[in-house]
């Protein structure tokens, strides 16, 4: 083995170089391997499944290639899209009114002089929950004969209501629930924000006469553009996984009225065990969530590089 | 000019109350279901199903009583404190030296981290049916099953939950370690102590705080953790989210015993968020602030 002039020059510390530039590696070659072995498998699998034919309830098992005609058979299946379409009414609702009550939350904390930390302390709560224990807890409240939001809303003149029975209801049921859990994350979110904008800011657009509303719109909102981006991507995210709350709530009726798509992969592969729809479906799924935080991703990366200009 | 003033402030004094009296609703509609699910653990059965609601009632134990004696929800605590803490172990010890690595030496110029991250985003409905299969299989081995990694075992879930724990951990605690100044490792370089010396006795101890707060983190979300737990157990190793669920019977709801059962998944957590606020906000808030 020959040496180069450089390598000769350094070469006391030549034995260390190597495993200085090592050595990083091999510090999250643990952490590569659990996620590697246990994520990628998984997902390579699933792959597998989604081109053969695969029924678990037969004998057969997991049976013949057959390339891609599981993705036409799920393209065309009216159940998938309905599936799909409940998940974006899910989603964008549930974070659209997150994002406003939550702006405003913010906001009316923020001002807040005295008892702020007490407040806030209160209203995050919500956070920690299990959905699936308080979402329980919230069928109960939601019952049309002895829950409490009958008796909430019949003191006020509003008709009693079958709130999670009524296929036109049992969504946006799932979507308050879904917003009592999540607001008061996105509102601690947009609070930290507004506290990290200088005073000075304000009070320079005071002096030039700026209203309340022209101060949110151009002091406020562009400073929170990033935190406004970030909780928005995160909330999607996390909203188009949403499992336990309908778990908890309706298991996806009445009929298919909630049966979003999480809980439509689930009652195929592991209700009627074909794994091979349910695998096809999950992997469509993830290459959405993959594109739409990708493309959010490399929105927020040009507006960076926009601020930084 | 001094009635403008009078007028003003008698304005902004009605509005700040507003102010005041719009947290206050807000608050009690935040802790309404909070507070009716500790009211319902402690009446019975006629109030709980009494109609209109009862908000005054003479309490009773029954309920915790029934959950804790015939549904055995002690055991599946148990259960889920052994699956927190094995998954946290792991998540902590796998987590730091990544997040280390990532805060000082970034390998892979961010690529390694942004592929980590990324598993954050992947739906767990997605591998979910793979890693029935897996561990289904796992458990006939010996291997497997001497390491509890077969269906209904402790094992296949503190794996499944270390894999999606792992991920925001390595997240939160790169940023902790970020803020530990290189200059007090290169010291202790410099005085002739190795890397892995100068990453335990310097890096670690300064990181604590930051590692403590992952732990937590780490551990709740093993213990509100509810779609694995509810494939991967079915008995043996059930946890406590899948025992609250299962107090829906072929009868009907068992309402007092799972708002008993609730009460006891839900208190901790809250305890956590109250004491541990200030470093929640942080983990929380971390990245959507610069």
């Amino acid at each position: 083995m020959t040496l180069t002039d450089e390598q000769v020059s350094t070469d006391l510390t030549s034995r260390f170089r190597v495993s200085d530039r090592m050595y990083p590696y091999l510090l999250i070659t643990p952490a590569m391997i659990v996620v590697g072995f246990f994520a990628l498998y998984p997902l390579g699998y699933a792959v597998y499944l989604s081109l053969r034919h695969a029924d678990l309830t037969t004998a057969m098992g997991i049976g013949e290639f057959l390339g891609l005609e599981n993705y036409h058979f799920v393209l065309n299946d009216e159940f998938f899209w309905s599936a799909v379409r409940k998940t974006l009414i899910f989603s964008i609702g549930a974070v659209a009114i997150e994002l406003t009550l939550g702006m405003a939350i913010a906001l009316l904390l923020n001002g807040m002089r005295f008892l702020k930390g007490i407040a806030r302390s209160l209203i995050i709560l919500p956070i920690a929950v299990s959905p699936l224990a308080v979402g329980l807890i919230w069928r109960y409240m939601y019952h049309a004969d002895f829950g409490i939001f009958n008796a909430i809303v019949s003191t006020f003149g509003i008709p009693e209501q079958n709130w999670l029975g009524d296929p036109g209801l049992a969504m946006a049921s799932i979507i308050a629930f879904d917003v009592w859990q999540w607001t008061p994350f996105v509102a601690l979110i947009f609070l930290a924000g507004l506290q990290s904008v200088p005073s000075q800011v304000y009070e320079a657009g005071a002096i030039d006469g700026a209203s309340f509303w022209q101060s949110f719109r151009y002091i406020s909102v562009p400073m929170l553009s990033r935190a406004i981006i970030f909780v928005s991507l995160l909330r999607f995210i996390d909203a188009v996984r949403l499992y336990d709350s309908v778990f908890a709530l309706t298991a996806g009726g009445p009929g298919t009225a909630t049966e979003v798509l999480t809980f439509y992969i689930y009652r195929l592969g592991l209700r009627f065990f074909r794994v091979d729809l349910a695998s096809t479906m999950s992997i469509l799924f993830l290459y959405a969530t993959i594109v739409i935080a990708g493309l959010a991703l490399r929105r927020i990366m040009i507006q960076q590089s926009e601020l930084a200009e | 000019m001094t009635t403008r003033i009078g007028a003003s402030t008698t304005r902004t004094r009605v509005l700040e109350s507003l102010r005041y009296v719009a947290i206050a609703v807000l608050i009690a509609i935040f802790l309404l279901p909070i507070v009716w699910m500790i009211a319902t653990s402690f009446k019975q059965p006629t109030d709980i199903l009494a109609r209109p609601p009862v908000i005054f009632f003479t309490p009773t134990f029954e309920n915790y009583r029934f959950a804790f004696g015939e549904a055995d929800f002690g055991r599946f605590i148990v259960n889920t404190v052994v699956v927190a803490l094995g998954s946290t172990t792991i998540v902590v010890i796998v987590g730091s030296l990544a997040a280390y690595s990532f805060a000082r030496f970034n390998p892979g110029n961010g690529n390694f981290m942004f592929f980590i991250l990324t598993t954050r985003m992947m739906p767990a409905i997605a591998v979910i049916i793979p890693l029935f299969v897996i561990f289904r299989d796992l458990g006939k081995t010996s291997i497997g099953d001497t390491l509890l990694l077969g269906l209904d075992q402790p094992g296949a879930l503190i794996v499944a939950h270390t894999v999606f724990n792992l991920p925001f951990a390595i997240w939160l605690m790169h940023s902790f370690f970020q803020d530990v100044p290189r200059s007090l490792e290169q010291a202790a370089l410099v005085d002739g102590s190795s890397r892995i010396k100068a990453f335990f006795r310097v890096a670690i101890p300064l990181a604590s705080p930051g590692i403590a707060v992952t732990a937590i983190f780490s551990f709740f979300f093993s213990w509100n953790e509810f779609l694995f737990a509810n494939v991967l157990t079915r008995d043996a190793a059930k946890t406590i989210t899948v025992a609250v669920s299962g107090f829906q019977t072929q009868q009907g709801i068992l309402w007092g015993p799972m708002a008993a059962a609730a009460t006891v998944a839900v208190i901790p957590t809250l305890i956590f968020v109250l004491v541990l606020q200030r470093f929640i906000v942080r983990g929380l808030t971390m990245g959507a602030i610069k």
